[in-house]
């Protein structure tokens, strides 16, 4: 048998032999990956409270106010707050006084109000006018807020836009120029369209342009005044549309179309997976790797090396066990995610398994690296660990690299892990094909080849043999 | 077999070796007896190619021994001297891998590594991971493990540190016997009664000088007398008596020949006359000079300090 494949077996061997090696290497993964996945909420079955605590204060008669209210509670995103622990075990509603208290003390029940208040309608502004309390500890939360605020006013409640708009030209025009406004406009469509004048000036007067339709669920009853004004009905999306009932996205009539792995089943899985199973693949692979400080100390080597055998037999030995070690690992956590998540993994096996290979190897060249530089176990596990939550955030495990400033995203490109997860992603959210993904491939061999060249040139000059 | 030439090796400032010639034949059994830090583990480690001299030059069976050459390695097998195996592994799966990496497998191998298990009595813990062994049986695996591939030259490098007498005893019998089937062995160690009992020939080494080479007797016959012999007074002793006094003075108390030799006498001369008169050494009482009193002579020093 040649070297190598003794070494190697003899390495695998170990690792069978070391139980707790095992378990981390796959229980762990395992385990981690439905954590992650909970806490992400990849495929949420949803039970208990769950979404952002929001805290509403209502001060306003207006029913469209009520209708904005029960809009932010149907959200699932937020959790709407909207009373308070009074004396004894009763609670009271929430007033807009006690929202800043709440919010400032230590351990606030909600970072984030709403307050609608009496006037939430005026006659001296176009438009809305409401409270918005924020403690924006974190951006990403404080843009996730308000984007959804926006969305759920616009797309639940659009009445408040029309009655607004109402009371700003009252105020322009005064109530009876208005009145006369309105009545000439109400002719004007009963004439063209048909219907009852006085029906549609009293709607109109109320601010109501039919807006609500719009977005109303159904279309069974159309009201046959406004008919005209409804968008003829739209052709059913080409794929899935973006899934938001906006207002402005029938009046302006955007067809969202996604282009890209529109028929992934389980899209937000799919896309943290491949850098969570990185990150996981340089902890276990340099683990592995810094294993050879052990065995320096225990004088193994001086005992290979006495034999029939090379520096080289050892370095690519462990390489080799390096990248079966990963991509069983891979494969281990690409098994669980398809069974947590229902990440499709067997359509795309074989790509799957060639890429997972190429990232193997690059991590396990990383962790020989790492290995070949530092003095001993200890300072390699430092300097792994340093070295990998770096790359990993660079490389966009973490984050998306697209909200990182365009100066850190150079950096990205230069990380295995963001070459990897592009990998993954290639093969099962776009599903390409194996000469589609050779780029990348070739990105990864490059990177190991080159990361290796360093390594055996350190291990040769470095006193692990010694 | 085994030639060095002026080999001399450092690291960085120190010399560990300092320009060591020395020859082993065929069949000896070589003792390398030194204290700790003389050099005698990087000895070995050039002569198995784990590093290469600044100077000098190996050769093994008349062929250059060079770091980078792996087959002539074949032929050696190192016993290192801290237990290098894989803990985790049983007996049988470590010699196993050692003997794969000489290329040996199949049944050729099989019967090997029994027979090597059996040689050092673990036969029956064969499947125990090496981790749950004392520290004496990790040591006789330790040994058999440069065994398996039947090197011609085996480089023992204080293979019974941690042995117990009884395991210690089963060591050197196994080792003795190899010898006798034609191993060579180089043999390191700072026990003078191990180079005794074992070694043909023994150099001493001392801060990476070979300070003397020759058998045990070669190296006892340098030393000069510096101490008192006694022997019985019996009819057959008393010619010897009349003649040691060309050698130094010789007292009679009771019924006790008391010998003090003059220092310019060499051993070799006493156990000489002696031999010529029949007498066997135990009749003679004093100190017997020992290693250690050699090594204490030519270095200085005492072996163990
Ligand atoms: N890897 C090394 N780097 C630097 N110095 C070393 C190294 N190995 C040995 N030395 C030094 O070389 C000298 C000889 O060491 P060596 O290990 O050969 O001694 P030894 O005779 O085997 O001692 P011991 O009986 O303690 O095993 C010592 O002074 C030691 O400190
Ligand atoms: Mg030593």
């Amino acid at each position: 048998m040649h070297p190598i494949f003794a070494l190697l077996r003899k390495d695998l061997l170990n690792f069978l032999r070391n139980r707790a090696g095992v378990s981390l290497t796959f229980a762990v993964p395992f385990a981690m990956i439905y954590l992650f996945g909970q806490i992400f909420g990849v495929n949420r079955k949803d039970t208990g409270p769950v979404g952002i605590p929001f805290a509403v204060v209502n001060a306003s008669s207006n029913p469209a106010a009520a209708k904005l209210l029960e809009a932010l509670k149907g959200e699932k995103s937020f959790r709407v707050i909207t009373d308070t622990a009074a004396p004894g075990d009763a609670r009271r509603p929430l007033t807009e006084a006690d929202l800043r208290l709440l919010m400032q003390a230590p351990g606030a029940p909600f970072r984030f109000a709403l307050v609608i208040p009496d006037d939430v309608i005026s006659a001296s502004e176009f438009g809305l006018h409401l409270k918005f309390l924020s403690n924006p500890r974190s951006e990403i939360e404080t843009q996730t807020v308000n984007g959804l605020l926006q969305k759920t006013i616009f797309s639940h409640v659009p009445e408040l836009i029309g009655e607004s708009l109402q009371a700003r030209a009252k105020g322009y025009l005064g109530d009876a120029r208005l009145k006369g406004f309105n009545q000439r406009l109400a002719t004007t469509i009963s004439s063209t369209f048909g219907g009852d004048p006085a029906e549609i000036e009293s709607r109109i007067s109320a601010g109501d342009f039919g807006f609500g339709r719009l977005t109303a669920p159904t279309k069974a009853a159309p009201d046959p005044t406004l008919r005209r004004l409804d968008p003829p009905d739209p052709a059913p999306p080409p794929a899935k549309s973006s899934g938001m009932a906006d207002v402005f996205s029938k009046l302006v009539r955007i067809d969202s179309e996604q282009v890209v792995g529109a028929n992934v089943k389980s899209p937000a899985a799919t896309a943290l997976v491949g850098g969570w199973a990185i990150q996981f693949l340089l902890f276990a692979l340099t683990a592995s790797a810094t294993g050879m400080f052990r065995e320096r100390d225990a004088g193994i080597f001086q005992r290979l090396l006495s034999a029939p055998v090379t520096r080289a037999h050892i370095l690519w030995s462990k390489f080799l066990y390096g990248v079966i070690l990963g991509l069983v690992q891979l494969v281990v956590l690409f098994t669980a995610s398809s069974s947590f998540y229902g990440i499709e993994i067997l359509p795309h096996l074989g790509r799957l398994a060639l890429v997972c290979i190429f990232a193997a190897g690059a991590c396990t060249s990383f962790g020989m690296l790492i290995a070949a530089i530092a003095p001993n176990a200890e300072a390699a596990n430092g300097l792994a660990t340093f070295c990998i939550m770096l790359m990993s955030c660079l490389g966009g495990a973490w984050f998306p690299i697209t909200l990182m400033p365009v100066f850190i995203q150079q950096f990205s490109k230069l990380t295995l892990i963001y070459w990897s997860m592009e990998g993954f992603s290639a093969v099962l959210w776009a599903g390409q094909s194996v000469v589609q993904i050779l780029p990348i491939l070739g990105i990864l061999a490059g990177i190991t080849a080159s990361v290796m060249a360093i390594a055996v040139w350190r291990f040769n000059r470095g006193r692990i043999f010694d | 077999m085994l030639q060095l030439h002026s080999v001399t090796k450092c690291y960085g400032a120190l010399t560990a070796l300092d320009s060591v010639s020395l020859e082993i034949a065929r069949g000896e059994f070589f003792g390398l007896l030194g204290p700790n830090g003389a050099g005698k583990s990087t000895l070995m480690s050039l002569v198995a190619g784990l590093r290469a001299p600044e100077a000098g030059t190996l050769t093994l069976e008349g062929r250059a021994l060079t770091a980078g050459d792996i087959t002539g390695r074949r032929a050696l097998g190192l016993v290192p001297q801290h237990i290098a195996l894989y803990q985790d592994l049983t007996a049988e799966q470590n010699l196993r891998i050692f003997g794969e990496l000489y290329g040996l497998r199949g049944a050729d191998l099989r019967t090997r590594i029994a027979e090597a298990l059996e040689a050092v009595q673990l036969t029956d813990r064969r499947g125990e991971p090496v981790k749950r062994y004392s520290g004496g049986m990790q040591r006789r695996l330790n040994l058999v493990a440069a065994l398996l591939h039947r090197p011609s030259l085996l480089l023992c490098d204080e293979p019974t540190v941690g042995v117990d007498p009884q395991s210690r005893n089963a060591i050197f019998e196994y080792l003795e016997r190899l010898n006798r089937e034609g191993l060579s062995v180089i043999y390191s160690t700072h026990y003078m009664e191990e180079a005794t009992r074992l070694c043909s020939r023994i150099g001493i080494i001392d801060h990476g000088r070979i300070h003397a080479l020759g058998t045990l007797d070669e190296l006892l016959m340098r030393l000069p007398f510096e101490e008192e012999i006694r022997f019985p007074v019996t009819p057959t002793t008393a010619p010897l008596a009349a003649r040691l006094g060309e050698l130094g003075e010789i007292a009679t108390e009771d019924s006790v020949h008391r010998f003090r030799p003059r220092p310019d006498v060499k051993l070799s001369a006493f156990f000489a006359l002696t031999e010529s008169f029949g007498l066997p050494p135990r009749l003679f009482t004093s100190q017997r000079p020992t290693l250690e009193g050699v090594f204490l002579h030519l270095t200085g020093r005492k072996l163990r300090e």
